[in-house]
């Protein structure tokens, strides 16, 4: 679904922030990424739905080659829903609103289609109350559950997550990775960047840990998390695990 | 000084007033709807990345802000005829209006797109929307909302300076208020006349931002 071949990235001439990228994602796998800050985790997903540009290798999504020219990025990122760590909801609309905007404009669906599909999906993130108030009405993990239920009235194949809970307070992040672990369970291909490691020893797949921009180890949970063979992602671990 | 005004001078003139008064509504009003569709047009072309439809755009907002509008006004008015165009003084006034505006216009509208935070264009980017859409729905209300209040500035700038249109004779409140100071020797009364149908225009304006705001309040807002 999502193939990374030899990907490089740098930002300007001198700051290398992908390092010989190589990764596959299979239809229906849950992977998570993780690694220090600035080790290029975000970067590597933002790559996926084609928020950054690369500069060297290739990265095919759903069939899409993300480096060739012309390429038809709007198609690809009607299949590629992406979650971001800020929300970043239209505060000047309702949840109801921003589930159901893209819908109706891109796919085309008709109003009563998509508010039925949208009311649906809110109701499923546990906001059925919730449709009509304005995301500044809305807590923090309100906001990050509507913005999941906006990617998900597009029907999408994929789902990219970039750190969807770093910025909820404690007791609201649960929330969050309950709607996400829902999700995964339902079979949806997943790349997510986070630091709950209870999430991903839970539902992922497969957990990659990258540092300076290069992918160090990756591996099923169960090994990754008993028996890391890295040197880095045991001090990584032991800093994340410890509290 | 302004104890021994005389008021019967003013209520002679009054005809003569309200037609300067409606002239200068009139004109900063048709000004003004120039320098919003300028100004739109400027600010688009400028933020798109094309350079040859960038140039023009960032060249016509630099020119107009660097020369002052008197000049602009007389390069129009003595510069059309020798291109052959010839039209009425009001008309080179209103255009006059909407090329120094629309300038202005086009930087305050691009601040307030400039203002909109990164992450709409890419959650908006992100949902497969076009540019348009983007635009339409997504980054053009947000933006709008804080340019308001200096584009209703600009409008009260606007307003005054429509009273240099008076030097290519055209009849507005200024000029009627020249009227009365040369034909009665009285231009204090006309003066104050003048400022009186400003101030009134003013307040006009005050009041539409006062309830554009009220229409227009996000909720959880104040």
């Amino acid at each position: 679904m999502i193939r990374f071949q030899g990907l490089n990235k740098w930002f300007g001439n001198a700051l290398h922030v992908l390092k010989d990228i190589d990764l596959d994602v299979a239809k229906g796998e849950v992977v998570v990424v993780c690694g220090p800050s600035g080790s290029g985790k975000s970067t590597l997903i933002r790559c996926v739905n084609g928020l950054e540009p690369f500069q060297k290798g290739s990265l095919t999504v759903d069939g899409v080659d993300l480096g060739a020219k012309g390429v038809a990025l709007r198609d690809l990122r009607m299949e590629v829903g992406f979650v971001f760590q800020q929300f970043n909801l239209y505060p000047h609309k309702t949840a109801l609103e921003n589930v159901t905007l893209a819908p109706i404009h891109v796919r085309g669906l008709s109003k009563t289609e998509a508010v039925e599909r949208g009311e649906a999906l809110l109701a499923k993130v546990g906001l059925a109350d919730r449709m009509n108030n304005y995301p500044s009405q809305l807590s923090g993990g309100q906001q990050q559950r509507v913005a999941i239920a906006r990617s998900l009235c597009m029907q999408p194949k994929i789902m990219l997550f970039d750190e969807p809970t770093s910025a909820l307070d404690p007791e609201m992040i649960t929330e969050v990775l309950d709607v996400m672990v829902s999700l995964a369970k339902e079979g949806m291909t997943m790349m997510v960047v986070t630091h709950e490691m209870g999430f991903a020893r839970k539902v992922a797949h497969r957990v990659v840990f990258m540092d300076q921009g290069a992918i160090v180890e990756s591996g099923e949970p169960a090994s990754f998390f008993g028996n890391p063979t890295h040197d880095r992602t045991r001090d990584f671990l032991s800093k994340v695990l410890h509290h | 000084m302004l104890g021994n005004l005389n008021i019967r001078v003013i209520f002679e003139y009054f005809p003569a007033l309200w037609q300067g008064f409606l002239n200068t509504l009139m004109m900063s009003g048709l000004g003004f709807a120039g320098a919003m569709i300028l100004g739109i047009i400027a600010c688009a072309l400028t933020i798109q990345p094309l350079r040859w439809l960038r140039a023009p755009a960032v060249a016509y907002v630099d020119v107009i802000r660097a020369t002052p509008l008197l000049a602009q006004l007389y390069f129009l008015y003595f510069g059309l005829p020798r291109l052959g165009i010839l039209l009425p003084e009001i008309l080179i006034g209103i255009v006059a209006l909407a090329l120094n505006s629309g300038a202005y216009v086009a930087e305050i509208i691009r601040s307030g797109i400039l203002a909109v935070p990164r992450g709409q264009f890419e959650a908006s980017m992100s949902s497969g929307l076009t540019y348009l859409q983007r635009m339409r729905f997504i980054i053009l209300p947000q933006a709008i909302r804080p340019t308001v209040s200096p584009l209703i500035g600009q409008a009260i700038v606007l307003v005054k300076d429509s009273s240099l249109l008076s030097l290519i004779s055209v009849v507005e409140l200024a000029r009627v208020g020249q009227q009365i100071a040369l034909d009665r020797f009285m231009p204090v009364e006309g003066l104050a006349a003048t400022a009186a149908g400003f101030l009134i225009i003013y307040y006009m304006l005050k009041a539409l931002a006062a309830l554009w705001s009220r229409f227009n309040r996000l909720p959880g807002q104040a």
